[in-house]
């Protein structure tokens, strides 16, 4: 917790390449970030991925940094600013690791730069949470789960 | 939101480790504020033991007191270590959720 990134693995019982296309081609974004519809991606360093978190209406115009298919791919989303393309001031940047474990693979997502992300007025969701009791019951809710998981 | 902030999280989840302190979070959080003998009236706890949790609330800044009367009277805190906390947890609970849905699209031929 003490380090400002957050990272999470999954073993897939798929090729590399497989795993691959599931995380950059445009269906498959849209069913596993998006709303289920395909998303637009310009697949190159640069380029524009379009991104729609499901239920939120809300469109992020995140930006491709590395494309090395099938080990590494990266971008950065500015996840407090809809609408704005991300850049290095506004965005954290997503790291996607693809490495082969006998048939399997194992996908390590590593998100970071949180700490120097400015939130905008109106952006900071939880700032609202401490009027409201139904929010802060929620909010114990998550501590609780999160304490139990790295109670030393 | 700094690297700083961030660094006391540990402390932060120590102390709310502790089940008794997470009810006793739960009901000062929806009263608004209150006293520890009206929290401990509440509570399968001594007023004592509210005493010490609320105590040890209060140095990782998850409440806040004020003297009332004879009584301090408490209230919660959610300042930008709990925000900052809270939302790197939801991050990570939104990436295991994507990654479910990557694992299973991938294993569909």
């Amino acid at each position: 917790m003490a380090e400002d990134r957050v990272e999470r693995t999954v073993v897939i019982a798929a090729t590399r390449e497989r795993v691959w296309e599931v995380l950059t081609k445009p269906e498959h974004i849209g069913r596993w970030f998006g709303p289920g519809t395909p998303t637009a991606v310009d697949l190159q360093p640069g380029g524009v991925m379009v991104l729609e978190p499901p239920g939120s209406g809300e469109r992020y115009l995140a930006r491709v940094v590395t494309v090395d298919p099938p080990h590494y791919f990266a971008y950065r989303w500015a996840s407090a600013y809809p609408d704005v393309v991300a850049d290095e001031t506004n965005s954290t940047l997503v790291e996607f690791r693809l490495n082969s474990e006998d048939a399997m693979t194992r996908l390590t997502v590593c998100e970071s730069g949180f700490a120097s992300l400015k939130i905008p007025a109106g952006r900071e969701h939880f700032s609202s949470y401490e009027s409201h009791s139904e929010g802060w019951t929620e909010i114990v809710r998550i501590l609780a789960d999160y304490a139990e998981r790295n109670a030393p | 939101m700094t690297a700083a902030v961030l660094e006391r999280a540990d402390e932060l989840f120590a102390a709310l480790a502790e089940p008794n302190r997470r009810l006793l979070l739960e009901h000062l959080g929806a009263r608004g504020a209150a006293t520890a003998t009206a929290l401990a009236a509440e509570l399968p706890v001594t007023r004592q033991a509210v005493a010490q949790h609320l105590a040890v609330l209060e140095r990782v800044d998850l409440v806040t007191s004020a003297r009332a009367g004879r009584e301090r009277r408490y209230t919660v805190h959610v300042q930008p270590l709990t925000a900052a906390a809270i939302w790197m947890n939801q991050v990570a609970a939104q990436w295991d959720e994507r990654l479910a849905a990557i694992k299973v699209l991938a294993e569909t031929p």
